[in-house]
Order: C-alpha cells, then sequence, then structure tokens
C-alpha cells in the first residue's frame, strides 16, 4: 500500500513537471553563452540602466522560447521586485490595434492598482499608455511588454508596433519590448517606420545537443531525495532510471524520435505519454514505457484513415489512383463512377453498388480527407462534376491496400 | 441526440444514452432534478452517477484498448495533463467514451460541441455559463452570464471563471470528508472537451480560431486544467492552422465486424434470433459501409421483414427455419444494398397496407408501375415544362436547337450526322468526356424560355403525344405568353437547387444558367406530363 503510494506521488510529480515548460527548460539555462543569460542581460541592464531595449526571441515551436523569458522574468522579479511591470499580449488574441491597447491598458490599471474603463476609447487607452510609460520612467520602473507570435502584430497597420517602438526612443521611457515568434523573417515584416526604430536584437533558438538533451531527460525523469518521497523509493526509482538511460534501445527510441520531432516541448509531450504509462504497482519507469509510447505519439493518420475504409470506399480509391495513372489531370466523380464501372464490367466484381451507394461513399472519403476537391469555391455545383484528387500518394494507398485485413486480391491487382 | 426531457440532460446525452437501457435514463433523470431543487452547485459539473470500470467497458465494446488509455493519460487524481486530440471516424464511440468515462472518474468537466455552439460568441458564453453555473431560464430573460464574442475578453473572464472554480472544488474536497450532504466530486482538475472540432474548419473565421483554441492550453496557463478536442477529422486536417505543439494524439478506429456484432446485439429481446439474422446481412453491409448510424437504421427495417414469417417472436431458431427465413430475406437484401443511404419518406407501416393489396391481385401491376411514375414531390405544371426544357439546354447543343424545334431544319442535319468518319467519333468522345469532366452545359435565360416556349405550344397544341413533330410547331405560340409568373418559376426552380446561377458570359456578360438534374429524373418528370422527352434528347 505505501509502495502504491509513493509510486503514485512520484507519477503525480512527474506529470507536473512535463506539463510545466519551464522546470523543463531550467537546466539549459546555467551557462553563460545560453540565451537565457543572454536575454537577462539585455532586461537586467535596461532596469539598472534606465535604457530602453527591444529584442526578438526566435526559433522553431516548442523550442522554449517562451518558457526561457519566463524563467528571466521571473528571477528578475526577484532580484529587483517593484521595479518590472509585464504586460503580456498574444499575437492571437490582440492582434488588432484597438483590443492590443486596451489589453495593455488594462493590464497597466491592474498592476498599479488603477481604475480601468472598459468604454475608453482607442485615444484614451494610447494617451493613457504613454503617460504610463513617463510615469514609470520617472519612477524607475521598467516596464516589459512580451509580444507573443510577434509575427501576427505586423498583420495589420501596425500601430501598436509603432506607438511602443516609438515612445521608447525618448530618454523618459524605461521599457523593454520583446517579440517572441516561430518565424525567422519575424523582423523583415515591419514596416519602415517600425523597422527603423527597432534595435534589430534577435537571439535565435536553436534544438540542444546530444549531451543537454541527455542531461535534460534525466533532470525531468530523476526523483528529488530530499522531498516528502520515501528515501528508499526515490533512490530505486532512480537507479532504475540510470540504467534505462544508459541502454543503447533507449538511446535508438530517444533518437528516432527526435529525429521527426526536434523540439523539447515534443520531446516532453512523448516523455508524458511514456510516463503515464507507468505501473503503479511495479513502481518504476520501464523501457516497455518508452517502447509503446513511440507509436502511439508517431501516428500515421492517413493509413488509420485507409483502414477504416469499407471494401467499396477502396474500390474508388482504386479507381482514382487508376485515373491518375492514365494522367488524366482533372476527373470528377462522374469519370471515377465510369471508371468503377469499366473495372465491374471487365472483372464481373461482387461489389458491384448503385450510384446513389457510392456516391455516399465518396462522400465519406471526402469527409476522412483521403481525397478533395481542387476547386476552392464552386459550391453551386453538384458533388458530381467538380474536379477531385487523390489526398494520398500511390505509394500509400498499395501500402494501406496490403495491410488492409481482408483486401480483395483483384484491388490490389488493379492498384499495382 | 433524441432525448429532449431538460435542456441540461439533451446537453450531456450521446448517441449511445439512447440505446443503454431505459432504467439507467431514469436515474439520470432523478438526479438531475434533484440537483436542480437545490442551489447550484459545482457539483453540477460531473456527469450523472459515477459508474464502475467494469460496466464502463462493457458498454463499449472493442473499445477496451482506448478507454484504458485514457483513463492512463488522465492519469490519477489531481495530476495535470497535456492536451490531447481524440480522433476517428463519425460513429466510433469518442463523445460517448468520453462523457461515459467523466462519469466514471466522477471529474469535473466543461463540455461544449461546435454543431450547437455555431458561433464564437455561443461558444465562449455556453462555456462561461456552465462554469459560473448560470442556468438560462426565465428568470433571467434566457441571457448568459456573460456577454463575450472576442477570444481576448474570453481568455479573462474564462481565467477568472475557472480560478473560482477550481478554488471552490478545492474547498469542497477538503470539506467533504467532515459533510456528507453533496455529492463528492473526485478532484479539482476541471476539464474543458471541446467536440466536434472539424466542423470549425468549415467556419469562415477558422483561420483565427483554431490556432487559438489549440493554444489554448499555453494561453491560460493554469495547469489544473487540462484541454480535450473530439474531432472526427484526423489531426494532420489541422496542422497547417495548428501553430503549436501537437497535442497527444488518441485514435478510435472503425469497429471491426465482430465489435459490431456485438454492439447491435445489445438490447436486442431475443439474441439467437437475431444474430442468426447478423450473420445472414452483416457481412455484404461490412462491404458498403462499418458505420453503425447508417448500419442502424437499415437493419432495423431489414429485421421487421426478417421476422415476419414468424408467428412467435421470442421463438430460439434452428437450422430449417434460418434457411426459410434466409431465403425469404435473400431478394430484400439486395434491394436494401442499393438502397442503403436512402431516405424514407413515408413511414413504413403506412406504406406495408399500400404493398400488399398489389401483391395479392397481379392485375394491379398497371396500377403499381404507374405509381412508380409519380414525383414523390409536388411541382406545378409550367415549373416541369421549365425544367425539361432546361434540361434539354443543358444536354443539347445550342447549335442543334433550330433543327429539333424547327420543322424544316430536322432533316438537314440528321444527313450531315449520318455521314460520321472516325475523326467525328473521336471528337464525340472528346465532347463526352467533357460532359463528364464538366458537368451540363450552361445556358442563358433566353435560349431556356426559347426553349419552354416551343415545348408548351407543343402540349398546348396538341393533346395528342402520338403527333409528328411537323403538325404542331407553330399553332399555339400566340396564346401562350411569357407572363412574370414563369419567371418567379424559374427563381423558385434556382432555389431548390435544380437550376444553378454559373457565372456570367464574359462575352455577353448575362447569367447563365445550369440544369442540375439527372436523366432519370428529368424522363421521370416528362412522364408526369406525358412528354415525349427521349426525341429530344441528343444522343452522341
Amino acid at each position: 500500500m505505501g509502495a502504491e503510494d509513493a509510486a503514485e506521488k512520484a507519477l503525480n510529480l512527474l506529470r507536473s513537471r512535463l506539463c510545466n515548460p519551464t522546470f523543463i527548460f531550467r537546466p539549459l539555462c546555467d551557462s553563460p553563452d545560453s540565451n537565457y543569460s543572454k536575454l537577462k542581460f539585455i532586461v537586467s541592464s535596461s532596469i539598472t540602466e534606465a535604457c530602453n531595449n527591444s529584442v526578438l526571441l526566435l526559433g522553431p515551436r516548442g523550442s522554449g522560447k517562451t518558457a526561457v523569458l519566463e524563467l528571466v522574468i521571473g528571477d528578475l522579479l526577484l532580484e529587483h521586485p517593484d521595479m518590472i511591470t509585464v504586460i503580456r499580449l498574444n499575437g492571437l488574441l490582440h492582434s488588432d490595434d484597438n483590443s492590443a491597447f486596451k489589453e495593455i491598458a488594462r493590464q497597466l490599471c491592474v498592476e498599479h492598482q488603477l481604475l480601468f474603463s472598459k468604454m475608453a476609447s482607442f485615444d484614451d487607452n494610447s494617451q493613457f499608455l504613454l503617460a504610463m510609460l513617463r510615469e514609470c520612467g520617472l519612477a524607475h520602473k521598467t516596464i516589459t511588454f512580451v509580444l507573443d507570435e510577434f509575427d501576427l502584430f505586423t498583420q495589420g497597420r501596425q500601430r501598436l508596433l509603432y506607438a511602443l517602438l516609438d515612445a521608447m526612443q525618448s530618454i523618459s521611457s524605461q521599457a523593454v519590448v520583446i517579440g517572441v515568434s516561430c518565424r525567422l523573417d519575424a523582423d523583415q515584416l515591419l514596416e519602415k517606420r517600425v523597422k527603423s526604430r527597432f534595435s534589430h536584437r534577435k537571439l535565435l533558438f536553436l534544438p540542444p545537443s546530444k549531451e543537454d538533451l541527455q542531461r535534460l531527460v534525466e533532470h525531468v525523469l530523476s526523483l528529488p531525495m530530499d522531498s516528502s518521497l520515501p528515501h528508499h523509493y526515490a533512490a530505486e526509482f532512480n537507479a532504475k532510471l540510470q540504467s534505462i538511460l544508459v541502454d543503447n534501445r533507449f538511446q535508438e527510441i530517444i533518437d528516432s524520435y527526435w529525429d521527426s520531432y526536434p523540439a523539447i516541448r515534443h520531446l516532453a509531450k512523448f516523455l508524458f505519454r511514456a510516463v503515464s504509462s507507468l505501473n503503479l504497482d511495479l513502481g518504476h519507469l520501464s523501457l516497455d514505457n518508452f517502447k509503446t509510447a513511440l507509436p502511439s505519439i508517431k501516428r500515421q493518420p492517413k493509413m488509420e484513415s485507409l483502414r477504416d475504409c469499407s471494401i467499396l470506399e477502396l474500390y474508388l480509391l482504386v479507381c482514382m489512383k487508376r485515373l491518375e495513372v492514365k494522367e488524366q489531370n482533372s476527373y470528377s466523380f462522374s469519370a471515377v463512377i465510369k471508371e468503377y464501372k469499366t473495372i465491374h464490367d471487365s472483372f464481373q466484381t461482387s461489389d458491384y453498388f448503385g450510384q446513389n451507394v457510392c456516391r455516399r461513399a465518396f462522400e465519406h472519403l471526402l469527409q476522412c480527407g483521403l481525397i478533395g476537391f481542387t476547386d476552392g469555391r464552386a459550391h453551386n455545383q453538384g458533388i458530381e462534376f467538380r474536379p477531385v484528387k487523390l489526398l494520398i500518394s500511390p505509394s500509400e494507398l498499395t501500402q494501406g491496400l496490403k495491410s488492409y485485413n481482408s483486401c480483395p486480391a483483384l484491388l490490389l491487382k488493379l492498384c499495382a | 441526440m433524441a432525448k429532449e426531457e431538460s435542456p441540461r440532460v439533451s446537453r450531456r446525452s450521446t448517441r449511445s444514452a439512447t440505446s443503454t437501457p431505459t432504467s439507467n435514463k431514469i436515474t439520470e433523470g432523478g438526479t438531475e432534478e434533484a440537483v436542480d431543487l437545490c442551489s447550484p452547485s459545482v457539483s453540477d459539473l460531473v456527469y450523472g452517477d459515477p459508474i464502475s470500470l467494469d460496466v464502463l467497458l462493457s458498454t463499449f465494446p472493442g473499445r477496451k484498448n482506448q478507454i484504458l488509455d485514457l483513463i492512463q493519460l488522465l492519469g490519477p487524481l489531481n495530476s495535470p495533463t497535456l492536451p490531447f486530440f481524440v480522433y476517428g471516424g463519425p460513429s466510433t464511440g469518442k463523445t460517448s467514451v468520453i462523457l461515459q468515462l467523466f462519469r466514471h472518474l466522477n471529474r469535473p468537466f466543461v463540455y461544449s460541441s461546435f454543431r450547437t455552439c455555431y458561433s464564437l460568441r455561443i461558444l465562449f458564453e455556453s462555456i462561461l455559463n456552465q462554469l459560473i453555473l448560470h442556468h438560462r431560464n426565465a428568470a433571467n430573460g434566457y441571457s448568459s452570464a456573460k456577454r463575450c464574442d472576442k477570444p481576448s475578453d474570453f481568455v479573462i473572464l474564462l481565467r477568472e471563471a475557472l480560478t473560482g472554480v477550481i478554488k471552490s472544488l478545492k474547498e469542497s474536497v477538503g470539506k467533504s470528508k467532515f459533510s456528507k450532504s453533496e455529492r463528492p466530486i473526485n478532484g479539482y482538475m476541471t476539464y474543458l472537451i471541446f467536440d466536434n472540432l472539424e466542423v470549425v474548419r468549415e467556419w469562415g473565421k477558422a483561420s483565427s480560431l483554431l490556432p487559438f483554441l489549440f493554444n489554448l492550453y499555453d494561453i491560460l496557463k493554469i495547469p489544473e486544467v487540462g484541454v480535450i478536442f473530439i474531432s472526427s477529422t484526423s489531426p494532420d486536417m489541422f496542422y497547417s492552422n495548428m501553430s503549436c505543439v501537437e497535442p497527444i494524439p488518441i485514435y478510435f478506429p472503425s469497429y471491426a465486424e465482430n465489435d459490431l456484432r456485438q454492439i447491435l446485439l445489445r438490447n436486442q429481446a431475443n439474441q439467437k434470433l437475431y444474430s442468426s439474422f447478423l450473420d445472414v446481412v452483416l457481412r455484404p453491409f461490412c462491404r458498403i459501409t462499418r458505420r453503425l448510424d447508417e448500419l442502424c437504421p437499415i437493419f432495423a427495417t431489414l429485421y421487421m421483414q426478417y421476422c415476419k414469417p414468424l408467428s412467435d417472436p421470442g421463438a430460439v431458431p434452428n437450422e430449417d427455419m434460418k434457411r426459410r427465413l434466409y431465403s425469404n430475406l435473400q431478394p430484400e437484401i439486395s434491394s436494401a444494398l442499393n438502397e442503403i443511404f436512402r431516405v424514407q419518406s413515408r413511414s413504413s407501416p403506412e406504406a406495408e397496407t399500400s404493398r400488399k393489396p398489389e401483391q395479392i391481385g397481379g392485375k394491379r401491376k398497371l396500377a403499381s408501375s404507374e405509381k412508380l411514375n409519380e414525383l414523390d414531390f409536388h411541382m406545378c405544371t409550367s415549373a416541369k415544362y421549365l425544367l425539361i426544357s432546361s434540361f434539354l439546354a443543358s444536354r443539347n447543343p445550342a447549335t442543334l436547337d433550330a433543327s429539333l424545334f424547327d420543322s424544316t431544319g430536322g432533316s438537314d442535319s440528321r444527313k450531315r450526322r449520318r455521314k460520321s468518319s472516325d475523326k467525328v467519333k473521336a471528337q464525340q468522345e472528346t465532347a463526352e468526356e467533357e460532359l463528364l469532366t464538366k458537368g451540363p452545359g450552361s445556358f442563358p435565360l433566353e435560349r431556356l424560355l426559347a426553349i419552354y416556349q416551343c415545348l408548351t405550344s407543343v402540349a398546348e397544341g396538341s393533346p395528342d403525344e402520338e403527333a409528328g413533330p411537323d403538325d404542331w410547331i407553330g399553332i399555339g405560340g400566340e396564346n401562350n405568353m411569357l407572363s412574370s409568373d414563369v419567371l418567379l418559376q424559374i427563381s423558385s426552380l434556382c432555389n431548390a437547387n435544380i437550376l444553378v446561377k454559373g457565372g456570367s458570359c464574359p462575352l455577353e456578360g448575362s447569367t447563365r444558367y445550369r440544369c442540375m438534374v439527372s436523366e432519370d429524373l428529368a424522363l421521370k418528370v416528362a412522364r408526369t406530363l406525358r412528354f415525349p422527352l427521349a426525341k429530344y434528347i441528343y444522343r452522341r
């Protein structure tokens, strides 16, 4: 009973670690040339030297841009309490200037215990922002603007970016603008007037090296020795974990996953899947957990939907494939039906159904995304005459047919 | 979907709930009412009385792996979780499994489906209403607790509501050890379930909403919240606008034949008889579709046919009887296979009574064939003529109109057609291909009206449809005025999607129409008018 209790506690701990990006990225932050140190230097210099700064954090999704930023902000809030105000905006939510200014005003009001008016106009809000920047500059308080999904802010007339970066040209203000984007060319999207006011500082987030990765996995999965968990249990768990980590097969699994998803958040997802299958009776991780997690994370949706098809739907797919082999660049449902009929006429299959039935099967295929219309619009025309195409490659189709449970031999022959 | 007792019950019911035993439903309704009587509390966020794992597994045959998988991913009590993405074809039990699973776990959740929440505002407000425990009723004028239609406002309100709910859940967890007046809830993890995500792809605003939803977990940054997406299309259809680390995929494969048998056998009174029925029908129908929602209605009618010769519905079939029943059903199956997706407009008992006398008297055959000729829908005569003339205008080349409707041009063209060389044949083939790919041809309004006038003048001029074409051309034309009624009919045909307005011709600038009616239907309509349509269709 006690062991199982400890195991559940350990499982909870591991799961909450994996759901917490700031914990995952902590070990990558200690080296002096890490992005963490660079970013911390930039922000803290603006706090201590009362200057303005702007920086872009660029990198692929899941590479830890936001997590590192959160770590920096958290640490600086501890070091310099009451010196920083953090305003967070997200391009997905505040990409239009109106709501962005409103959100800034709201967060500033919350931060400084002021009364926020929902009815304030765009002009009021931007005036308020400038006034606040000046006031905070005089009080030597730094305002940090975090613009997540930075590329989305560049879509409109970029009034927000201009207003922020323009305000930072004056000496009286003391602010940092940090843009976070997964578009590496995000600074090229800026208008000329905005670009000239931007500092062009960029921090690039690259995938970590193999050694760092190893360190990270160990850091995330090993249990702390000085917690509420029983000491002997944690020691046993960690010993088991060590034996897995040095195992070559484990390395292979991690490598094969890392090859297709080279981002740490993806790895965390994989580890989460593995950890959640932890056997509570056993009480520690085993290699099997990782082995089973790999195929359940790396899915092949097209193959799965092929396996879900009925025989009739497979017939239609094969017909379409034959039409494509014949180099008909554009064909529609009626052409597919014609091909289906000729197949039936020449081979006398038992699976011959009326046009109504075929049409419904065709709609199923459209629904599950194995085929698609080539024209975007043209909704007024009936399904029969709209040009379609296969959304899977011929080799995928043959492979899918081979793995299908009771696929008629004729289909395989026709598809070859 | 079929239940409509109270709004809240129907919200949490799924298709499988209608097939579960009725006693279950009554207890569900009872508890809901009991909850309604007392003031709203957080216990509204859980679903019915908890059920055991065994019951859960036995309610969903063939879904054991998925259920165990989900339980593992949801994890033990109060453990945070990454978002997941549950997908699989329609009617594979995604929604019911998830809802019943939460019933088993007895954890709080907020369910919203994009089928019912068809706009951003409705979605946001329904989620907030559930979290704030606000019920729309006559007292508050059926209004929502909060007004919000922008994602930015929604996030603020949602964060507020979620923290409130989680706080009260945490308090109740501490309290429930002492007081047992309220039904205890397991844990304070609150889950947001978004169903029918595939519908959003059709929305105009999909490009901005989908990334927002997928990022919701990261935006909220509340570890006590789990996000679950349910979709009938695979995640790769969303990749283009996911814009975040993909959620953990969980796949519901479509049912295999064995699973289908088990599911269909549930809730059948006479298991043996039904199983022998399934022996006969399941295999051929599985070749067409393995979707339960399509198989169920067709099997219901077929089973009635199957049982008809039996005097005692509770009889246990032996080999001989099975064979007899099978031979009885055999002809029905093949016709049903080709009608599997047809929607039956009339209720079946009526059709039964009308069919019986036909079977007895062979003489009635004529009447029954006439009945086949009848249309299932009502149309006025002028609309029928319009339909036929538009069909002709779509099918026949415009150059042939003169020869078809004019007595002088007819013989001329026929002579020309006789001299068909190989080259002409090749041309015809390409034209045929074109018909297949491009669909029916388009025509200007003037041509449709001209043909219409020709046809109606024919019909009025000669009630005897056997008369030759030369006799009646141009007789009754003058008293057949083109009234505005005809134009009205054209617009109503357009609304019925029989005529389709195409793009305008770049040279002429007028709108062009095309007729979307199949040849069978056109011939059927012509037969009701006793109009010899076949004569006019140009065969290549």
